[in-house]
C-alpha cells in the first residue's frame, strides 16, 4: 500500500482523538468479531504444513474454522453473509510473537515513574506480569505495527523475578488482552563466570563463593517450596504464603521456568538442575547454547534466542557471532525461537523482530525456519503452540496479510487480525506523522496564497 | 634560605666540583654546630683484584679503583693500592658502574590552592619540584639498591603538569641534625607531564584524555603569553604589577628548555604526546606504557628518548574453558610480547633508559629484565639502558655512569654476571661509600671429611660429607645419617645426628671449630657423655667414594647441562613470535602486505551510484589509484586492463556507508563532561584505530564516520571525520584528510543532566532556557574576543611590544570558526523548541549550521531546519527510551526529506553502525521514498552533511573509491556485505575475515598452550592487562559513585548475556564513558 493511500486512509479516521499524550495510547480498540470472513486468493504461509500458493481460510468466532488451497469451496449458506476479503497478491502468515518482552510494564526506561517490571526482592514468584500491563501504553500499537501480534511480557530483575505472562496486543483491559496468565516462572541463573575486570573489586575466589550461595539460595528455595506444597497437602490448615504457593505450577510441571542464562556455564548448570529438579526449563538468552547443544537437545530443552543484533562478546569472536547462532542451533537440532532482547531498553523497539530473524537468514538461516522461529516456535515453546503460531483450522485467527515477504522491511502490513477481530494499524506515531505532514500542507497553502 | 635553594646550591657546588670531589663537610653552605667531637672520614678506599666493567661492552681484569671523597680517582689494571687507602680484596668479583633508574615518583607539596599564582587546575602545578618534598621513601630506596641502583630521577607524582624532576644519590640521607641534604646530583632535569585525568563523575576537568590533552595545549599556549605579557609589562612601565602566575612563569618558553617526559599509559597516547611536544617545539622524553610494540615503527619515526618499564602483564588465567573464554587473543598476545619490547624498540633505533617504575613489585625488574633478555635484549644493552642512557638522558653523564676517573663513585660489586638469575650483588658504592648488600656463601667447611668419634679403642671411623648449602651426611660404614639441625658459623659448626642407624638409638649433639685442617669438637652421647671427634680433610678418597663423587661431580654437570638444554629448549618455545600485526589480536594485519591493486574493474553489478544516475544495471565501477574512473553501464564503459576484476553479476555494489554520528575508536572518554563549553577538546587527539568495532563496521560496509564528542554539555568538543582503514599505522592515517572541522553541540536533557541522578542539580544550565543563554554567551564572548585579537593584530610593532596581548583562547578560538563558517555544528537535539532555538541562534550570529543529530522532533520545525542547517542525522525508528523522545516517530527522516532537507540515518552505536544499509530501508517503510533517494541517507546525505561529498558518498567520476560489494539489494535485510574497500583498497572481505579467523584461532590455541604448559611450573597467574589509566590509585580509593552506578548496571547487563557495547543508541555516552573509563580505553 503505498504512503499517500495510507495518509488519506488514517485522515479519514478520526483525527479529532488528536495527538496522543506521554503514556497514552488513544487507538481505539478493536471490537469483536461480529461476523464470519473469508480471505481467499493468499499465498498462504501456514508455517506448520507448508505454502499454499494460492488458498483461503474461514474464520468464525475468532478461530481459523478451515483452510483451503485453491479456489474458495461453497461455503453453504451458513456463511453467505461472511465478510469477503480478497487477498490476491497478498500473503497470509501467522502474527508474529515476540517471546521476550517487558511490553506494558515500562513506558519510558528512562522515567522511574513508568518502569513497573522489577519487584523488590531476589525472589519474587507471587508477582506475575499481566497484572499490570497498560493496555494503553503507546508502545503497544507502535509494535503492531511490523505483525508483532502476542508478545511474552517478562519481569526482570533479581534471582525469580516473578512470572511471566503471554499477551495479545490488544483489548481494553489487561484481562482483555490475557492469553495466558501464568507463562512460566523466570529464574535469572546466577553469573558463574568470574570476572578479573579492574571494577570488580572483589576477589574471584570470593566470586565464586557469591556464585555457590546465590546457588544454594535458589535450592534453598525450591526445596521450601516442595516442603511447603507437601506440609499444604498433609495439612491444609497451614497458613497460607503467597509466595511459595505461587511456585506451584513450576514444581508440578505444569508451568516451564523460563531461565535467564548465556554462558556456557550457566546453560550446562541450569540444564542439569533442571533436569536433577524435575523441572521444565526454557533457556532465555543461550548466546553459548550452541556449545553446548548436544545436551540441550538430550534433555530437550529449548532456547530463546535473545535477538541476532548484538556485538560480539569477545574482542576476537566472529563479527557475525550473533547473527549466525539461530543456523547453529536449527543445524545441532536443539528445539528454539528468536526474540529480542528484551529488557526496558528494548521493549519499544520490538516492532523490528523480523529483522533479527532477517539477519540470521544473511547468515545463512533457512527462510522457512526463520519465520518459524518468530511464529510457531515461540507459541510451542512458550505454551501456546495449540492456539498460535500457524495457519491451521482450529487456532486463534491471530494473522497477517502483507504485501511481501514480513522478514524484509519494504514489506507492509495489510491486514492484521486478533483472535478475528481487525487491528487498528495506525498510532501516535502515524497520526503524528499526518499531523506534521499537514503542517506543511498548510504552510504551502499559504505560501501559495 | 628555603630548602629547595639550599638543595640547588649543593646542586651547583657539586656541578662546579665535578672533577674535584670535596668532602661536603668542606662544601657545606651553612655548617650546623656539632654535638660532640667531630667525626672524620676520609672515604677513602681502593677496591683491588676485581674484573671492572667501566662501561658496557669493556672490560679491565684486575683492576684497582681507587676511591676519595666519592669520587673515582683511577681505575688501572694491576696496579697496587696506594698507601693510606682502605683495601677492598674484590678478587673474583665484577664490577659495574651503579645502575641509574630514569624515573622513580615522589611525593612533593602542592602549592597552596589560595594563593593567587596557583593555576586554577589543581592538576597544574609545573612550579613543584621533586626536591621539594621527602624524596625517595626508604623502602623505595632500600628496594632500588638491592637492584643495583644508585641513582635515579625523581619527579613529583600526581597531576597533569606534574612539576620538575631531579637526579639523586640512592645513599641514606644524613639524618643528623643540620646536615645538608647531599644526595641531589641535579635539579629541573625534566618537566613531568601526564595525561591524567579525573575520575568519572568527577566533576573536575579534566574528566577525559582528550580534555587532558587541551588542558596541556592551553597552559603551554598560555605560558608563551605569559612571557610575551611579562616581557610587555615591563616595557610599557606600567606602575600596577602583573597579577602572579607562577605556574606559567614556571613554564615560561624563555627560561624553560627542560625536555617535557610524558608519562604515557599506552602506545597510542605516545603517538599523541609526541604530536604535542611536535606542536609546540618542546624536546621531549616518554615514560613508557610498556605497550610500545604494538605500534613500534611509528614511535621509532616520532624518535622520543623512551624511559622504559619492564611492567609486563601477568599470565591470564586460562585453566578452565569459561576462564580461556573470557580472555582475548590480543590479552594473550600482548602478554607474550611484552618480554620483547625492550629489545625491538633498541634494536629499532629508539634511545631507550630502563625504569624500575609501575612495577607492582618493583622487585620483578630484575626478573622482567632477564625476561627481556631472553627475548633478544643484550646485556651490554641492558647496560647501557641503565647506565650511561639514562645519565645522558637526564644531563648527568659527566658524573655518572660509567667508571673513570672524576666521576662519582657509584659501584656494582658482583659475585658474577650482573644479570645472571644467581648473580648476588656483594656491595653498593654511592659516592664513595660502601653498602653491604650481601655476604659470600660460607663455605669454608665444604667438602668431605674423615673424621674419628671418640677416643683410643673405642674410636669409630667415617665420612663427614659437608655440601655447598651447608648439609651435613654422616657415613659410617654403610649407613648414612643426615645431621638436623645444622649450624655454621665460620669455622664453627654444631649438629644434631640420630643414632639409632647406628645401633645407638637417641640424639647425639656434636659441635667444633676448624683450626688449621682439622675440625676438632666434642659430642654428647645419649647418655649425656662428652666426647671428642675430629675430621681431617679426606685426601685421598676411597674408591666407592671417589666414584660416588665423581658421579655427583658428574651430576652436577650432567645437571647443568640438562638445564643449558632444557633451557634452550624452553627458550626457543619462549621465544615471542617476531613478525607482529596491526592492530595487535584478532584481525590484525601483517606489516608486509601485498600491494593493493592499482586498477579494479567491478563488473556486472547493479550499480547504486547515489548520485545523479541513480540505480544501474549490469554496470562497471573502474577504479583506478584509489579514485573511481567510471561508474556506468558494462556498454560504456572505457577499456581498462584492470589489476583487479571483481565479477559481480548478481551483486550490487554502492558507495561506502557514512555515519554521521559514531563514538567508535575514541579513547579516553568520549565526553568532557565536566565543564558546559569544552570547545578547545578535541576528538582527533584521541583516536583510537585498533577499536575492534571499525573492523566489524567495515564487515557492514561501513567506510567512514563522523566521531563525534558526547552531549554531556551544551558545547562539546571538536569532531573527528575517519575513514576506516584498518590496520593503519597511525591514528592520524584514519583522518579524512581536508574534511571541514566540526563541533559538538547538546541540547535537552543530557546537558540539563536531568536523568543523572537527584546529586547533579548544580551545573548550569539545568533548563532549557539556560542552554539558550549559555550558547548566546560563548558566542558573544568569541565576537568579542575576535575582535580583542583583531585590535591587537593591527597595532603597530612598537605598541605591540608594549601592550600586554589577549590570551590566545582555544575554547573561543572553536566558536569563532564557527562564526567564520570554518566551523560546521552538529547538535544533538530532540524537542522542537530547542531545535528551533538553535537555529534562531544561528540567524542571529549569521551562520550556518552544520547538522541537528538526532533531530527527533525535526519533522515538527523542518521549515527552520532547512533555512539554518545543512542537514538533519536522525535514528530511523529509535523512541521512547526517554521523556523527551516521546514523540520520536519513524517517519521523521521522510518528513524532513520530503520537506527539502538532506538527512541521514546514523548510528550512535558501535552495534547499529553495522548495518546501516537495513537502517536505510526504513525510509522505504516509514515515508516510501524511493529506493534511490532511501540510500543516500546512509551514503551521499551524510558526505554532504559532512561537507565531504565532493570526495565519498556517491561513485562518481573523480571520487574517492571506497565502496561495498553486496550479495544483493543492499537495503534488503536478508543481504550481507560481501566486501568493503576504501580509496581502492580492499579493508573488509569474508574471504579475507575466514584467513584472519583461522589466524586467529590458531593463535590462540598456540599461546594458550604455552600458558597452560607454564601453570604447570607454577607460573604466575593473575590480571592481564587493561586496568584504567591511572590503576594504581584504582585500588587504593573508594569508588564514585557513579563508578558504584555503573558497576551495578554493568554487572546486570552482563549477567543478562548482555554487552557493554549493545544499546548505546541515544544514550551519547550516557555510560559509554565509565565503560570506556573501566576498561581502560
Amino acid at each position: 500500500m503505498n504512503t499517500k493511500t495510507r495518509r488519506r486512509v488514517a485522515l479519514a479516521l478520526p483525527l479529532c482523538i488528536g495527538a496522543a499524550s506521554m503514556a497514552q495510547d488513544l487507538m481505539i480498540k478493536a471490537p469483536e468479531q461480529s461476523r464470519p470472513i473469508v480471505i481467499e486468493n493468499a499465498e498462504i504461509h501456514t508455517v506448520s504444513h507448508g505454502d499454499i500458493p494460492r488458498g483461503g481460510l474461514l474464520i468464525v468466532d475468532g478461530a481459523i474454522d478451515r483452510v483451503w488451497k485453491g479456489a474458495t469451496p461453497d461455503l453453504g449458506a451458513a456463511y453467505a453473509s461472511a465478510e469477503r476479503i480478497d487477498a490476491s497478491g497478498l500473503r497470509c502468515y501467522p502474527g508474529l510473537i515476540g517471546a521476550n518482552t517487558t511490553t506494558g510494564l515500562v513506558e519510558i526506561s528512562a522515567v522511574r515513574a513508568t518502569l513497573d517490571y522489577d519487584e523488590v526482592g531476589e525472589m519474587t514468584p507471587e508477582v506475575r506480569a499481566a497484572v499490570s500491563v497498560n493496555p494503553d501504553s503507546t508502545i503497544i500499537p507502535v509494535t503492531r505495527l511490523n505483525g508483532v501480534l502476542t508478545v511474552g511480557v517478562l519481569p526482570t530483575g533479581g534471582v525469580i523475578p516473578g512470572r511471566a505472562s503471554l499477551m495479545r496486543l490488544d483489548g481494553w483491559t489487561w484481562e482483555d488482552m490475557t492469553v495466558e496468565d501464568d507463562m512460566g516462572l523466570m529464574i535469572n541463573w546466577p553469573s558463574m563466570r568470574t570476572s578479573n575486570s579492574p571494577w570488580v573489586r572483589i576477589s574471584e575466589e570470593e566470586q565464586r563463593k557469591n556464585t555457590r550461595e546465590r546457588l544454594d539460595k535458589l535450592d534453598e528455595f525450591f526445596a521450601q517450596a516442595r516442603a511447603y506444597a507437601a506440609a499444604r497437602q498433609a495439612d491444609p490448615s497451614i497458613e497460607t504464603d503467597i509466595r511459595l504457593e505461587s511456585m506451584a505450577g513450576v514444581l508440578s510441571g505444569a508451568k516451564p521456568a523460563l531461565i535467564s542464562a548465556n554462558e556456557l556455564e550457566q546453560i550446562e548448570a541450569a540444564a542439569l538442575w533442571a533436569e536433577a529438579n524435575d523441572i521444565r526449563a526454557i533457556i532465555v538468552g543461550g548466546r553459548d547454547s550452541w556449545l553446548c547443544a548436544d545436551l540441550l537437545k538430550r534433555l530437550d530443552i529449548p532456547v530463546i534466542i535473545t535477538g541476532t543484533h548484538h556485538v560480539p562478546r569477545r574482542r576476537d569472536s566472529a563479527f557475525d557471532e550473533a547473527y549466525t547462532l539461530p543456523v547453529k542451533l536449527e543445524r545441532a537440532g536443539v528445539r528454539w525461537c528468536l526474540a529480542t532482547d528484551g529488557g526496558p531498553f528494548q521493549t519499544p523497539h520490538e516492532r523490528n523482530l523480523p529483522y533479527h530473524a532477517a539477519t540470521a537468514v544473511a547468515y545463512g538461516l533457512d527462510h522457512d525456519a526463520a519465520i518459524r522461529a518468530i511464529t510457531l516456535a515461540p507459541a510451542e515453546i512458550l505454551g501456546a503452540g495449540d492456539r498460535l503460531g500457524s495457519i491451521d483450522a482450529g487456532k486463534s485467527a491471530t494473522l497477517l496479510l502483507t504485501d511481501g515477504d514480513p522478514l524484509e522491511e519494504t514489506s507492509t502490513i495489510a491486514l492484521a487480525l486478533i483472535d478475528g477481530r481487525r487491528i487498528d494499524l495506525e498510532s501516535k506515531q502515524t497520526i503524528l506523522n499526518e499531523k506534521y505532514r499537514e503542517k506543511y500542507d498548510q504552510l504551502r497553502r499559504q505560501r501559495t496564497r | 634560605m628555603s630548602r629547595f635553594s639550599i638543595v640547588r646550591l649543593a646542586t651547583s657546588i657539586l656541578t662546579g666540583c665535578a672533577a674535584l670531589y670535596l668532602p661536603a663537610v668542606s662544601a657545606m653552605a651553612q655548617p650546623a654546630p656539632l654535638n660532640g667531637p667531630k667525626p672524620t672520614d676520609e672515604q677513602w678506599h681502593a677496591l683491588v683484584g676485581a674484573t671492572v666493567v667501566p662501561s658496557p661492552g669493556e672490560s679491565i681484569e684486575n683492576a684497582t679503583i681507587v676511591i676519595r671523597g666519592g669520587m673515582i680517582i683511577s681505575v688501572v689494571p694491576n696496579a697496587a693500592p696506594p698507601e693510606g687507602a682502605r683495601v677492598w680484596d674484590a678478587t673474583g668479583l665484577t664490577i659495574y658502574p651503579g645502575l641509574i633508574d630514569a624515573h622513580v615518583p615522589v611525593s612533593a607539596p602542592r602549592p597552596d590552592p589560595k594563593l593567587e599564582g596557583t593555576h586554577w587546575n589543581e592538576k597544574v602545578t609545573p612550579q613543584r619540584s621533586a626536591l621539594d618534598g621527602p624524596g625517595v621513601s626508604d623502602k623505595d630506596r632500600k628496594a632500588l639498591r638491592e637492584l643495583g641502583f644508585t641513582a635515579c630521577a625523581i619527579a613529583p607524582e600526581g597531576g597533569i603538569f606534574r612539576g620538575t624532576g631531579a637526579v639523586v644519590l640512592l645513599s641514606d640521607p644524613d639524618e643528623s641534625p643540620g646536615a645538608e641534604r647531599r644526595e641531589a646530583l641535579a635539579s629541573r632535569v625534566f618537566d613531568e607531564v601526564s595525561l591524567e585525568r579525573n575520575r568519572f563523575g568527577s566533576d573536575q576537568y579534566p574528566g577525559s584524555e582528550m580534555g587532558a590533552i587541551a588542558l596541556i595545549r592551553q597552559t603551554l599556549s598560555d605560558a608563551k603569553w605569559r612571557a610575551t605579557s611579562v616581557a610587555a609589562h615591563e616595557r610599557s612601565g606600567a606602575s600596577m604589577p602583573l597579577p602572579a602566575a607562577d605556574a606559567l612563569d614556571a613554564l615560561a618558553p624563555a627560561t624553560d628548555t627542560l625536555p617535557i617526559l610524558f608519562d604515557t599509559t599506552s602506545e597510542l597516547q605516545a603517538l599523541r604526546v609526541a604530536k604535542i611536544a611536535r606542536e609546540f617545539g618542546r624536546s621531549a622524553m616518554l615514560l613508557g606504557s610498556g605497550t610500545e610494540f604494538r605500534r613500534l615503527r611509528p614511535i621509532i619515526e616520532d624518535g622520543l628518548p623512551i624511559i622504559l618499564p619492564l611492567d609486563f602483564p601477568k599470565a591470564p588465567s586460562v585453566e578452565s574453558e569459561a576462564e580461556a573464554e573470557a580472555v582475548d587473543l590480543r590479552t594473550l598476545m600482548t602478554w607474550e610480547q611484552a618480554p620483547t619490547n625492550a629489545r625491538r624498540l633498541v634494536h629499532a633505533g629508539a634511545t631507550v633508559a630502563l625504569t624500575s617504575d609501575k612495577l607492582r613489585n618493583r622487585g620483578d625488574f630484575a626478573e622482567n629484565l632477564r625476561a627481556a633478555i631472553k627475548q633478544g635484549l643484550t646485556e651490554d644493552e641492558a647496560l647501557t639502558a641503565l647506565t650511561i642512557t639514562p645519565a645522558t638522558l637526564l644531563g648527568v653523564a659527566d658524573r655518572v655512569g660509567t667508571i673513570e676517573a672524576g666521576k662519582v663513585a657509584n659501584l656494582i660489586v658482583a659475585d658474577g654476571p650482573l644479570f645472571e638469575k644467581d648473580t648476588k650483588i656483594r656491595d653498593l658504592w654511592i659516592a664513595g661509600r660502601r653498602h653491604e648488600m650481601s655476604k659470600p656463601e660460607d663455605k669454608t667447611l665444604a667438602g668431605v671429611w674423615d673424621v674419628i668419634f671418640g677416643e683410643a679403642d673405642g674410636a669409630i671411623d667415617g665420612t663427614l660429607t659437608i655440601d655447598d648449602d651447608n648439609a651435613i651426611t654422616i657415613k659410617i660404614e654403610e649407613n648414612e645419617v643426615k645431621a638436623r639441625s645444622v649450624r655454621m658459623d665460620g669455622p664453627r659448626v654444631s649438629f644434631l645426628a640420630d643414632g639409632d642407624k647406628f645401633d645407638y638409638p637417641g640424639v647425639f649433639t656434636l659441635s667444633g671449630a676448624l683450626r688449621g685442617d682439622v675440625i676438632a669438637g666434642v659430642f654428647v652421647d645419649p647418655d649425656g657423655d662428652r666426647n671428642p671427634w675430629s675430621a681431617r680433610r679426606a685426601k685421598a678418597p676411597a674408591a666407592d667414594d671417589a666414584d660416588a663423587d665423581d658421579a655427583k661431580a658428574g651430576d652436577d654437570d650432567t645437571d647443568g647441562d640438562d638445564k643449558d638444554a632444557d633451557d634452550a629448549e624452553d627458550d626457543a618455545k619462549d621465544l615471542a613470535p617476531e613478525p607482529l600485526v596491526t592492530p595487535l589480536g584478532a584481525y590484525g594485519l601483517a606489516e608486509e602486505r601485498e600491494a593493493a591493486p592499482r586498477t579494479i574493474a567491478v563488473t556486472g553489478a547493479t550499480l547504486w551510484t547515489a548520485g545523479p544516475d541513480g540505480i544501474i544495471e549490469d554496470a562497471t565501477l573502474l577504479v583506478s589509484d584509489g579514485k573511481v574512473v567510471y561508474s556506468g553501464p558494462s556498454a560504456g564503459a572505457p577499456r581498462l586492463a584492470a589489476d583487479l576484476t571483481i565479477d559481480a553479476a548478481g551483486k550490487h555494489v554502492t558507495p561506502g556507508l557514512i555515519d554521521c554520528h559514531s563514538h567508535t575508536g575514541i579513547s579516553g572518554g568520549v565526553n568532557e563532561g565536566t565543564q558546559a563549553v569544552t570547545s578547545e577538546v578535541r576528538i582527533f587527539d584521541v583516536i583510537d584505530p585498533d577499536d575492534i568495532a571499525f573492523y566489524r563496521e567495515l564487515a557492514g560496509g561501513l567506510t567512514c564516520c563522523n566521531q563525534l564528542h558526547g552531549s554531556a554539555n551544551p558545547i562539546g568538543g571538536q569532531n573527528s571525520v575517519v575513514k576506516l582503514r584498518w590496520g593503519a599505522e597511525r591514528p592520524d592515517d584514519l583522518r579524512f584528510e581536508g574534511a571541514i572541522p566540526g563541533i559538538k553541540f547538546a541540547l535537552g536533557e543530557n546537558v540539563k543532566q536531568s536523568n543523572w541522578g537527584d546529586d547533579k542539580k548544580t551545573r548550569y544550565p539545568q533548563t532549557r532556557m539556560g542552554v539558550e543563554t549559555i550558547i548566546r554567551d560563548r558566542f558573544i564572548a568569541a565576537q568579542e574576543y575576535a575582535q580583542a585579537m583583531a585590535a591587537y593584530e593591527s597595532l603597530g610593532s612598537s605598541a605591540r611590544a608594549r601592550t600586554q596581548p589577549p590570551r590566545r583562547d582555544l575554547e573561543l578560538e572553536a566558536l569563532v570558526e564557527i562564526l567564520a563558517g570554518e566551523r560546521l555544528i552538529h547538535c544533538h537535539s530532540y524537542r522542537q523548541d530547542e531545535i528551533l532555538m538553535l537555529c534562531r541562534v544561528a540567524k542571529d550570529f549569521g551562520f550556518t549550521i552544520g547538522t541537528f543529530q538526532h533531530v527527533l522532533e525535526g519533522y515538527k520545525v523542518a521549515e527552520a531546519i532547512r533555512e539554518s542547517a545543512i542537514g538533519g542525522s536522525t535514528f530511523s525508528d529509535w523512541w521512547a527510551y526517554k521523556f523527551e523522545v516521546v514523540d520520536a516517530i519513524p517517519f521523521n527522516g521522510a518528513i524532513m526529506h520530503d520537506e527539502g532537507i538532506p538527512v541521514s540515518f546514523n548510528s550512535d552505536s558501535d552495534e547499529l553502525a553495522r548495518r546501516l544499509n537495513t537502517e536505510a530501508g526504513k525510509a522505504i517503510k516509514y515515508g516510501g521514498l524511493a529506493p534511490e533517494e532511501a540510500i543516500k541517507f546512509v551514503t551521499l546525505n551524510p558526505a554532504i552533511q559532512l561537507k565531504i561529498d565532493g570526495r565519498v558518498g556517491s561513485l562518481e567520476a573523480g571520487k574517492d573509491a571506497d565502496f561495498v560489494v553486496w550479495s544483493g539489494d543492499p537495503l534488503s535485510t536478508l543481504s550481507r556485505c560481501e566486501s568493503t574497500w576504501i580509496d581502492g583498497v580492499e579493508r573488509f572481505s569474508l574471504e579475507s575475515d575466514a584467513r584472519l579467523r583461522a589466524d586467529a584461532q590458531r593463535e590462540r590455541a598456540r599461546i594458550l598452550q604455552k600458558l597452560l604448559a607454564k601453570k604447570d611450573k607454577g607460573g604466575k597467574k593473575g590480571r592481564g592487562r587493561g586496568g584504567p589509566p591511572g590503576g594504581r590509585d584504582m585500588v587504593d580509593t573508594p569508588p564514585t559513585q557513579a563508578e558504584l552506578d555503573y558497576q551495578s548496571w554493568a554487572f546486570e547487563v552482563l549477567r543478562s548475556g548482555g554487552s557493554l557495547d549493545d544499546h548505546r543508541c541515544g544514550q551519547c555516552g550516557d555510560f559509554l564513558d565509565l565503560t570506556l573509563y573501566m576498561t581502560g580505553h
